[in-house]
């Protein structure tokens, strides 16, 4: 614990460098920006800021896009709290009670009730962040690719069973993302699979350019056919904060507790993230908190559960991150590819070989959350101003960004237009009900689980059954089993329900 | 009208059934050195294709059988329905509208940039699409349309050729003059 705490002070050390420093102010401002616009999202302003970390050192690139994925689960409850309009699903549980209270003339200290619900999520998942990492990277490195595979396998399941209308269209869109990944020369055989004779596909299809289609021109494509409208606004001359008093932050101890573990437990499975975390937090405190039966009258509780839960999600997602090398979300995804682009690969190795870096972006986190809530604290009513701009502008600078990004990565046209398929696909998906995030993470986790697959395969003489008989794999697919289970089992259920015999 | 329903609810699923199903044939055509007991490169892209056109396949017979495709939801969207219907959701949005020309037109535009930055270069050609995306999305201050295309083009050049170090597209003559006249101006080698 005393080398942990010394790799952390030097890391804080590592983070007040000017370029570190410089990562951190600029991820802050703009990830807040971000998560107050309509029609940008987290991940998409994660995917878009990557191209303008090419030439940073690895450290200020994950720095710089770490501290955008912290607070941008923090600045869309503004807009919740005061327009009753949420930048995305993440903020919904709180317009219930944050948007009660505005309307009952509190909007300054549901503001109040946000920031302090964000900072200490954001602070206990951080320190949950550095406590687990190493001992988890430590049995990390103990685990064979049997282990492996099974960890994906539970990631896979569990975004197709999260997310998306139907699970058949989930389950299709998840093995289209894993068909994109094998798109390429196998690294075994040297055999191309999918290239069709076009020389870049030999090379494959880099994740980062199914992603920011996908996430990036497609969505903008849905959003130009609705012709860039959104929910009209009122003034915003009311928009400031009022922090809570000690005494009574005090009081909902219990809220931010238990918000904040099951938040950093959430961010932990790979394909849950920040929406589920503020949902079934806010669903905990409904259902077991002291004051269950005011919730959505416009009560703090109701603000300090999905907030705390959301922002502590971060440093849950972290943790598989940089012990495994999986990322378990978009945003992560992300992360790992900022890795990946600097010539470092996340996982149990890194921290015997560049703790530095770890624990210098461990202690960005810290710092990302504090820095988010002193400029959410004086910056609020400025920084809502942004929702004045003219979507259509921004837009047209969002795709410019995507372009830029596909081209940049590996200077060649052809990326670009399979930046321009990959956002037609985006746009199809979303018009059709095929969930995005399958698709992504599909495309993102399809290598290491082929490989892991068939390393497999070859240590244990194709003998599948491995994946069972082996103790941790085998808990880690059964639960997998169970998580894809859940949403028929759900179904089933639902449809003895409505028709009785 | 329930067949042309049903036509509608089974149609994506055959689609991709066929697409999966020329790709599998593909797949059979991988050619490699084949090593005894060691699973080849076509394994792992057939099992997935096969998977698909199994779900496929499902989707296709219960939209035939019970006129309806498989309706199992993902646990989120539920959860995220049922909150909202309990507890009321966002303030509504404007009444829904539809422009399929303006999406046609984005996605056309989107890839004409494509095609023609390489031959304008990248200041020309951005500074077109900036202006005719703005407009397309019906923004219509042209002082404004004009200066964010412009400056906003001047600015991603200035940044990416000269921070970053990213080689831009320079384009063919005579828009080749236009672009190194600007990267002199911007100290740009």
């Amino acid at each position: 614990m005393e080398d942990v705490l010394t790799q952390l002070a030097a890391g804080f050390v590592g983070v007040f460098s000017p370029a570190n420093f410089a990562a951190l102010a600029v991820g802050l401002v703009v990830g807040l920006l971000i998560a107050l616009l309509p029609g940008l999202t987290l991940v998409m302003g994660v995917v878009l800021a990557l191209p303008f970390t090419y030439r940073m050192d690895v450290t200020s690139a994950v720095i710089l896009l770490t501290a955008m994925y912290v607070s941008g689960t923090y600045a869309g409850a503004w807009t919740s709290i005061l327009f009753r309009v949420p930048g995305e699903p993440i903020d919904v549980p709180l317009l219930w009670d944050g948007y009660a209270m505005a309307r009952k003339g509190q909007a300054a200290q549901a503001l109040g009730w946000t920031l302090v619900a964000a900072l200490v999520g954001g602070l206990v998942a951080a320190t949950a962040m550095v406590v687990l990492s190493q001992p988890i990277a430590k049995v990390a490195l103990t685990l064979s690719t049997p282990e492996y595979f099974a960890i994906i396998f539970f990631g896979l399941a569990s975004v197709v069973s999260l997310g998306g209308a139907s699970l058949a269209n989930a389950l299709i869109s998840l093995f289209l993302g894993l068909l994109i990944a094998t798109v390429g020369v196998d690294d075994t055989y040297g055999a191309h699979r999918f290239t069709f004779g076009v020389p870049l596909l030999a090379d494959g299809i880099d994740y980062l350019i199914v992603m920011v289609g996908a996430y990036g021109l497609g969505e903008v494509f849905t959003r130009l056919e609705r012709g860039f409208r959104s929910a009209p606004l009122q003034s915003v001359g009311a928009a400031r904060t009022r922090l809570p008093a000690l005494k009574e932050i005090l009081a909902l101890k219990g809220t931010f507790a238990r918000s904040s573990l099951l938040g950093l437990l959430i961010g932990i499975v790979p394909g849950a993230g920040a929406t589920v975390a503020s949902f079934l937090s806010y669903g905990a405190e409904a259902q077991y908190g002291r004051r269950r039966r005011e919730m959505g009258e416009g009560i703090p509780e109701g603000i300090v559960a999905p907030q705390a839960a959301a922002t502590s999600s971060v440093g849950g997602a972290m943790i598989p991150l940089m012990t495994m090398g999986i990322p378990g979300s978009g945003a992560t995804a992300i992360i790992l590819g900022a890795f990946l682009l600097h010539g470092l690969q996340p996982g149990p190795q890194v921290f015997q070989t560049s703790s530095h870096i770890v624990y210098t972006i461990f202690a960005s986190v810290f710092v990302a959350v504090i820095g988010m809530c002193v400029i959410g604290y004086f910056a609020v009513r400025a920084m809502v101003r942004v929702l004045e701009f003219p979507e259509a502008i921004i837009s047209a600078y969002v795709v410019m960004c995507c372009i830029l990004g596909a081209f940049a990565a590996r200077n060649n046209i052809t990326d670009v237009w399979l930046l321009v398929v990959f956002g037609v696909l985006g746009y199809l998906a979303e018009r059709y009900r095929f969930p995005v995030s399958p698709l992504v993470l599909g495309a993102i986790l399809g290598p290491l689980a082929e490989s892991t697959f068939m390393t497999t395969m070859i240590s244990f003489g194709n003998d599948w059954t491995v994946f069972f008989t082996r103790p941790v794999a085998g808990v880690v697919m059964a639960l997998s089993l169970v998580t894809l289970a859940v949403p028929l089992l759900r179904h089933l259920l639902h449809r003895r329900k409505i028709t009785p015999r | 009208m329930r067949d042309a329903a049903r036509l509608k609810r089974l149609l994506p699923y055959a689609v991709v059934a066929a697409g999966a199903g020329c790709l599998y044939y593909a797949a059979s055509g991988i050619r490699y050195a084949e090593r005894a007991g060691v699973l080849g490169p076509d394994f792992w892209p057939k099992a997935i294709l096969a998977l698909m056109l199994v779900v496929c396949a499902w989707q296709v017979a219960a939209a035939l059988v019970s006129g309806r495709a498989g309706e199992a939801s993902g646990v989120l969207d539920e959860l995220i329905e049922e909150s909202a219907a309990r507890r009321g959701g966002a303030a509504p949005e404007p009444a829904e509208e539809s422009h399929p020309w303006r999406l046609v037109g984005g996605m056309a535009l989107s890839a004409l940039y494509v095609w023609a930055v390489t031959r304008l270069g990248f200041f020309t050609a951005t500074v077109l699409y900036l202006a005719a995306f703005v407009v397309l999305g019906g923004y219509r201050r042209w002082g404004v349309v004009a200066a964010v295309s412009v400056i906003g083009a001047l600015l991603l050049l200035f940044f990416f050729m000269k921070v970053v170090y990213v080689s831009l597209p320079l384009g063919q003559e005579p828009f080749l003059q236009v672009t190194l006249a600007l990267m002199k101006l911007m100290g740009i080698r």
